[in-house]
């Protein structure tokens, strides 16, 4: 399946020896992105994490060798907004496409019919079921924000990048007469990216020189998870740790494509 | 007309093409999709104009943010672009501070215990009530405060001092072990601060900082300054302590130092450096220096640290040959630790001679108090909250007739609970000012709740391990979501009829005064030249307008310093700085870990903050306990086995999680689990690690600390 390029293509670059799993932005997503609480129908168990609900998870990456000598990375992981999503051709409703300037795999709630095959499809683990409708303790949906719809059960959900924001970058930029194709860089940053203490995360447009993201995704740091699948991320993971970025391959010993330690796709 | 084969297929041919060309059915599936997922129960979104509003988080380490609001209503929570203290950047529990104005735990109005349970009231009602036990008690009080950054705890500790009473105690905080070890043992003035951002060797022995130290935030951006994505690090980050903390996982390196070795280590570093010649010229150094080169010679200490002596002198050589080294030293679980872990720390520093210097240790001024008869940060922080309930529950102090607890849960988060709670309840009337129920208004009589921080007038002092001086304000973001009043003008009140003088009737008048008085000091508004430049400048910027600056954010800040005169090596609070001898009953250290998106000494696991807690910190409703594989061989247990965690002072249940970021003989388990109290979100998931946390008195101050407890591990 051809995907269309885009002028503009909005990703990530996620600076892994920054990251120390404080959880702020998976926090700040939750909010910023009306996410439910876990439900009474999991008894409030989010322990479970083939239960929960993340758009933003960070998982715990370990060296598995023993102490002294045993590390720990972390790793945030949005949606990848694949160039070649494996998520897109599946869908039978056409409720995720990519197919708007940006390069922002999409999900149209009231489209989707629940049929999963996207999350089946996607090698991220980045798209999540409602197995409930929404669970929100009496009077916290007074804080939902304005920006993203309440999902009900039986819908899929993923990252949008915080699109709104991207929406209100743009309407901004109109009208202190900027080019909304030409945004700066700071002018439209996702929640996870802005609460980042510890600024782990750049973003920004790949196609926009004076975006820093560019560059960075070309530094001899920086892979993209699972790259041999050629799904092509626009989420890229930079580390100067040797075993982290072969594990962003999936490395296993003798796996020839973590070996050699290159980039693929 | 008849009807035959060619019409009726013409028929169903026009039909079809029909079909297709009307939008209908298109439409009624479109509408039945939609229809089919709007249900009533399903919230609805409300539009409104979207403002950025200034605000302080208090919820964990204290952090100016933003409120974004949606028509007025509060609905998300963002960083802080203008203050030098978060830089846009946010904790884990500031985004949940929104969403708990609702949360199932928040108190709707006064309530005064009935029997088990509770019942409302007005506040006239429970106002004349407080005023009447106040009366009654004749001085006879005391308060406990867990807003060490806020005006609010000034006011409170006027009141205490007000009735007759010195017993205002603050919560624990790395700032208490601070104050011990600079301003009493070590005779320096100020506030310790460590300049980050001007470092490029940083070496923290035990302070997580990136997680729980100081100041969080600033600290995590410093590090993002310090390593620009793509480019060479500027700064050398080196974490030393018994476990791979959040913050180990980014350090440039990592050396494991024995759970309770600290102080040691530091020592064994010192003489190290002495050894190539470092010296310092505050009084005691000769003592000093004969103290380390003979008791705490690297090759001598090695068995009690766990770091070889060739480790000690690769890490002398990166300090002594760091342009501007820093050395931060603290406790892992950001409170109960010695003073002599902190004193070893800062002599690092003298020695290493950047006291004062960019990129070094700072003395910050302290900030006058307005309040008439309120107490300075270094006069609260002079007492301590453990030991006086401990004296209390030992009989040698009197139990107070009336406790005062504001913005804090000594029930739940202080060490040796039973024993702590046992003084607690000796107390005839106690008084909550939590807008949560927690452990604490659960066992109080009179529940008087306050706003959150969103609701009030809020302020930020300085906050410990800042490098400078600073002072952010906010006014109420939105009107309080229940019958709750800000406890800073309730006590306010209070005092007024109880004839004492605050000099104030409002906290909005309090804070009024305050910035006029920062007015007057020097210092400037940090809207354009961040305190770090100025730091590095040598400069001392003044002006900028107070008032319309910190109403949008922006702090006031001041690069000056506290002057210092008879700065001393305390040597005899470090001769028995050794970790003591194992003890075959309890053979593991526990490490407890202060992880701000679990919960805080203040609050339980907001509801949004449940899905960050991982699997192997907590599974199901059971804590997980941290161990390497050698320790669980020792201990005869396996991963996923239920144990019991057992101290001299309690226990708790515990699943075994093999980690190998944990050091051999310790144990690792994350605070703020275990609620009894609080919301469905939070109660009865995994245990209160503070319940097997044992408090011992240190050598020479006799002051009490409980970082480093033993315990013991059997299946259960």
């Amino acid at each position: 399946m051809e995907f269309k390029e885009f002028t503009i293509k909005w990703g990530m670059v996620v600076d892994l020896d920054k990251c120390t799993g404080c959880g702020a932005c998976m926090v700040a997503c939750q909010a910023e992105n009306n996410i439910a609480p876990i439900s009474k129908y999991e008894n409030f168990d989010a322990s479970n994490k083939l239960r929960t609900l993340t758009w933003l998870l960070v998982y715990k990456m370990e060296n598995g060798k023993p102490f002294p000598e045993h590390e720990v990375a972390y790793l945030p992981r949005p949606c990848m907004q694949c160039e070649h999503p494996a998520c897109v051709p599946v869908c039978p409703v056409v409720a995720t496409d990519k197919n708007e300037e940006g390069g922002i795999v999409s999900q149209i709630y009231p489209r989707c019919i629940g049929c999963r095959y996207c999350m089946a499809a996607c090698p991220y683990h980045s798209r999540y079921f409602n197995w409930w409708d929404p669970q929100f303790p009496e009077g916290m949906d007074k804080t939902l924000t304005p920006f993203t719809s309440a999902r009900p059960r039986g819908v899929v959900e993923k990252c949008t990048f915080c699109h709104h924001r991207w929406n209100a970058a743009k309407e901004r930029a109109r009208k202190e007469g900027v080019d909304p194709m030409n945004l700066p860089q700071d002018w439209y940053q996702p929640a996870c990216v802005s609460a980042c203490p510890a600024g782990a995360i750049t973003f920004g447009d790949f196609n926009n020189a004076e975006h820093t993201v560019g560059e960075l995704s070309k530094s001899q740091y920086s892979r993209r998870l699972l790259a041999k699948l050629h799904l092509n991320p626009q989420v890229y993971y930079m580390s100067k740790r040797p075993w982290v970025l072969a594990m962003l391959d999936n490395y296993r010993a003798g796996d020839a494509h973590g070996a050699e330690g290159g980039q693929h796709g | 007309m008849g009807v035959n084969r060619r019409r009726f297929i013409m028929f169903v041919a026009g039909a079809v093409a029909g079909t297709l060309a009307t939008p209908i059915p298109f439409k009624l599936a479109d509408d039945s999709s939609i229809w089919t997922q709007n249900w009533p129960w399903i919230p609805r979104l409300q539009y409104g104009g979207i403002a950025h509003v200034p605000m302080i988080s208090k919820l964990g380490a204290p952090a100016p943010v933003n409120v974004t609001t949606a028509g007025g209503r509060p609905c998300a929570v963002t960083g802080n672009a203008k203050n030098p203290l978060s830089q846009g950047g946010m904790g884990a529990l500031a985004p949940a501070e929104v969403q708990l104005r609702y949360g199932p735990a928040r108190i709707k109005g006064p309530l005064k215990k009935a029997g088990d349970s509770f019942s409302p009231l007005s506040w006239e009602e429970a106002e004349a009530l407080l005023l009447e036990k106040m009366k009654a008690a004749k001085g006879k009080v005391a308060a406990v405060c867990g807003d060490e950054t806020g005006t609010a705890a000034e006011v409170l500790s006027g009141l205490v001092a007000g009735v007759g009473s010195s017993a205002f105690c603050l919560m624990p905080g790395e700032s208490h072990v601070a104050a011990r070890a600079w301003n009493r043992l070590m005779q320096g003035k100020g506030q310790p601060g460590y300049d980050l951002e001007n470092a490029d060797c940083v070496l923290a022995i035990g302070a997580d900082l990136f997680e729980s130290f100081g100041t969080p935030v600033r600290n995590a951006k410093a590090l993002a300054a310090s390593r620009p994505a793509g480019a060479d690090s500027k700064t050398t980050w080196i974490y030393a302590g018994p476990v791979r903390t959040r913050t180990a996982a980014v350090c440039d390196q990592y050396i494991p130092v024995a759970p309770g070795a600290g102080a040691a280590f530091a020592l064994g570093l010192a003489a190290q450096l002495i050894q190539m010649g470092a010296a310092a010229e505050a009084q005691g150094f000769e003592a000093f220096r004969a103290l380390v080169t003979s008791a705490y010679a690297p090759a001598k200490i090695k068995d009690a640290t766990g770091v070889a002596p060739e480790a000690f002198a690769a890490l002398a050589k990166t300090l002594a040959s760091a342009k501007r080294p820093l050395v931060v030293a603290g406790s892992v679980m950001g409170r109960g630790g010695a003073a002599a872990d902190v004193v070893a720390g800062l002599c690092l520093n003298l020695l290493l001679g950047n006291l004062g210097k960019p990129g070094g240790l700072r003395a910050i001024p302290e900030i006058a108090p307005v309040v008439t008869g309120g107490l300075t940060r270094s006069q609260m922080l002079k007492a301590d909250l453990v030991d006086f309930l401990m004296q209390v529950d030992a009989g040698k102090l009197p139990a107070p007739e009336v406790l005062l607890v504001h913005e804090a849960n000594p029930a739940y988060a202080l060490p040796e609970p039973e024993t702590l709670g046992k003084a607690l309840a000796k107390v005839p009337f106690k008084v909550s000012f939590s807008p949560f129920m927690d452990e604490t208004a659960a066992m109080c009589d009179l529940i008087l709740p306050n706003t959150l921080s969103l609701e009030r007038f809020e302020d930020l002092i300085t906050p410990y391990g800042s490098s400078f001086a600073s002072y952010t304000m906010a006014a109420p973001v939105a009107a309080p979501a229940c019958d709750a009043k800000s406890t800073a003008d309730v006590v306010l009140g209070l005092a007024k009829t109880l004839g004492v003088d605050l000099g104030f009737a409002t906290f909005e008048d309090v804070l009024a005064a305050r910035v006029a008085a920062l007015a007057e000091s020097g210092g400037f508004m940090s809207d354009t030249v961040m305190p770090w430049q100025a730091i590095a400048d040598g400069s001392a910027p003044e002006g900028g307008d107070l008032a319309e600056g910190l109403g949008t954010g922006t702090p006031w800040v001041s690069v000056a310093q506290a002057e210092q005169g008879g700065l001393t090596f305390p040597v005899q609070v470090l001769e028995k700085a050794l970790p003591g001898t194992p003890d075959a009953a309890f053979p593991f250290s526990l490490v407890p870990l202060a992880l701000e998106n679990v919960g805080s000494a203040k609050v339980a696991t907001p509801p949004s903050n449940l899905t960050t807690i991982r699997d192997d910190e907590l599974k199901a409703s059971s804590l997980c306990l941290a161990m390497c594989g050698q320790t669980a061989a020792k201990a005869g247990v396996a991963g996923g086995d239920l144990v019991k965690v057992a101290s001299a002072r309690g226990e708790i249940m515990a699943l075994v999680d093999i980690d190998e970021a944990v050091m051999p003989g310790a144990v690792a388990a994350p605070l703020g689990l275990g609620h009894t109290a609080f919301d469905v979100y939070s109660r009865g998931k995994g245990a209160n690690v503070c319940k097997v946390l044992t408090v011992s008195a240190e050598p020479v101050t006799g002051l009490p600390v409980w970082d480093s407890s033993k315990v013991k591990i059997a299946k259960s």
